[in-house]
């Protein structure tokens, strides 16, 4: 057996507001080989977004144990794991081109050095051209391409996406997951993709994990047994069809 | 009426031009009795009859400022930063500040020139004591009205705390410290002026005290003049770090 990229173990997370108590999440297990694109579903609040926070490190869960290739998950570890949130989070007075080079910068990589591999995650994303553009002189989408290379930078084996394209209109949302699954095959990287578009996790993932209503439990786990390269066409065949359905089911069951 | 820039800078100059006629005309005419307020020409005029005297006594002044601001400001700033990057910090030292902020440091003053002595260390010690609550909290206060996410974001790309106070809050809240230095500053002159009011052996505030006592209104308007000429400086330099800023952010 190959070792997992991501490996989520009794996972457990509680929260306590003022002294309520709400469990997040429930006992989530979860392997994710290397290199497979898994997309997450589940109603608004069953905990996907915490999922995604204590892979990437940003929280110790309170019960259970993460794992990136085998090594537990006690902090962030950029190097490895890339994250790109739902807006694009870019920090405003830093240029396209400064705010991919940002963690590079916070590792001390010297300027012509980051500059320079910045420039080459721009390229990739398809923003050679804005480079020196700053946020508000972008559009939604080309901030989130921003984002995206920005996650890219330091070629990390995870990619973590949460709701990526969520604030973006149908057709950016098409194109930058083209752009993704682009990215994905030329790279080989593991994907975490949290979305809500249920035609979206189909078309781009090889896996679906559906979630419970809170607390947050793995209701499902779907093999998309769809051929790649994935094409439009293909959103309107059968199986297509058929896996949303069975996707729909648990999410209509959950949210009663 | 008041649309274009020009037309604001004109009317500005009209109601300055409006209170300092009103200055020199009322008490001129005995519309208020010149031991209360002598007219703008008399104030200037002891200004430059007293020249000697202010030019005397203004460096000690100014050196207090220049120490208290650096000392209150440079440490309010720092500390209120510091105070805003973590939550617990945040729960556990505001509430104290606050009721600290509510406290007339006025009463103080006496127990520093016990600690300090007559000269600068009182004057010095009390204006920072005085500012410093007040510009913390407008940092903490900026600071907060920051977007999480980005500090989120700079965490989960590997920024350590120093790291996002450096790259994330302080760039963000470029425009919250001038509004705290602004603050500051003027919480400074105004704390130095009053110490060497209550009790100085020297100092602009020392001579508006010793002119008043000696029921010689001219003389307390001349200092009142200079204490208005120094924050006046304060702020034309505000409003160039201020337009510095801005062109750094460009938004
Ligand atoms: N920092 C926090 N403090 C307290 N409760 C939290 C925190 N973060 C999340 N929660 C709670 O945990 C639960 C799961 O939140 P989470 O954001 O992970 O859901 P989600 O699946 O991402 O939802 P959505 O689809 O709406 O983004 C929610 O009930 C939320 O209120
Ligand atoms: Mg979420």
């Amino acid at each position: 057996m190959t070792q997992s990229a991501v490996s989520v173990r009794a996972v457990t997370q509680h929260f306590t507001v003022e002294g309520q108590s709400t469990v997040a999440l429930d006992a989530i297990d979860l392997e994710i080989p290397p290199g497979q694109f898994v997309a997450l579903v589940g109603p608004s609040g069953c905990g996907k977004s915490t999922l995604l926070s204590l892979v990437a490190g940003l929280r110790l869960p309170t019960g259970g144990t993460l794992l990136c290739n085998g090594e537990p998950i006690v902090g962030p570890v950029p190097q490895r794991i890339g994250m790109i949130f739902q807006e694009a989070n870019l920090l405003p007075w830093l240029t396209a081109l400064e705010n991919v080079a940002f963690p590079l910068k916070l590792r001390g990589v010297p300027k012509r050095e980051r500059l320079e591999a910045a420039r080459a995650m721009l390229e990739l994303t398809g923003l050679g051209n804005f480079a020196d553009r700053l946020p508000h002189q972008l559009s939604g989408g080309m901030k989130q391409r921003v984002s995206i290379g920005r996650g890219l930078v330091q070629d990390p084996g995870v990619l973590l996406l949460d709701e990526p394209f969520a604030a973006l209109d149908e057709q950016t949302r098409m194109v930058l997951g083209d752009e993704v699954l682009r990215i994905w095959a030329r790279t080989g990287k593991t994907v975490m993709f949290v979305t809500h578009n249920l035609s979206e996790a189909v078309y781009l993932a090889d896996r679906i994990i559906v979630f419970s209503a809170r607390p947050g439990r793995i209701v499902d786990d779907v093999p998309v047994d769809l051929p790649r390269p994935r094409t439009f066409s293909m959103m309107s065949s059968e199986r297509f069809g058929a896996l949303k359905d069975r996707i729909w089911a648990h999410i209509r069951d959950a949210d009663h | 009426m008041l649309r274009t820039p020009s037309q604001i800078r004109w009317a500005q100059a009209a109601l300055a031009a409006v209170i300092l006629a009103g200055w020199e005309l009322l008490p001129r005419f005995g519309v208020i009795p010149k031991l209360f307020v002598p007219s703008l020409s008399e104030a200037i005029g002891a200004l430059y009859e007293y020249r000697a005297e202010y030019l005397a006594h203004l460096p000690a002044t100014l050196v207090e400022i220049l120490v208290s601001y650096l000392l209150a400001c440079g440490g309010g700033v720092t500390l209120g930063m510091l105070i805003a990057s973590s939550p617990r910090a945040r729960r556990m030292a505001l509430p104290v500040l606050r009721s600290a902020y509510a406290v007339p440091m006025v009463v103080l003053y006496p127990v520093m020139m016990v600690w300090f002595g007559l000269g600068m260390g009182s004057k010095v010690a009390f204006a920072t004591v005085f500012a410093f609550v007040p510009t913390l909290l407008t940092t903490v206060a900026g600071v907060a009205s920051l977007s999480p996410h980005l500090l989120e974001t700079a965490r989960a790309f590997g920024a350590s705390r120093w790291q996002r106070i450096l790259y994330v809050q302080v760039p963000a809240s470029l425009p919250t410290l001038i509004a705290a230095l602004r603050l500051g500053g003027a919480l400074v002159i105004v704390g130095v002026t009053v110490a060497e009011m209550l009790g100085a052996v020297e100092g602009l505030g020392f001579l508006i005290t010793r002119h008043r006592t000696l029921l010689n209104s001219p003389g307390v308007y001349g200092g009142i003049i200079l204490v208005l000429v120094i924050t006046s400086g304060h702020e034309v330099l505000l409003r160039r770090l201020e337009r510095r800023v801005e062109k750094f952010r460009e938004s």
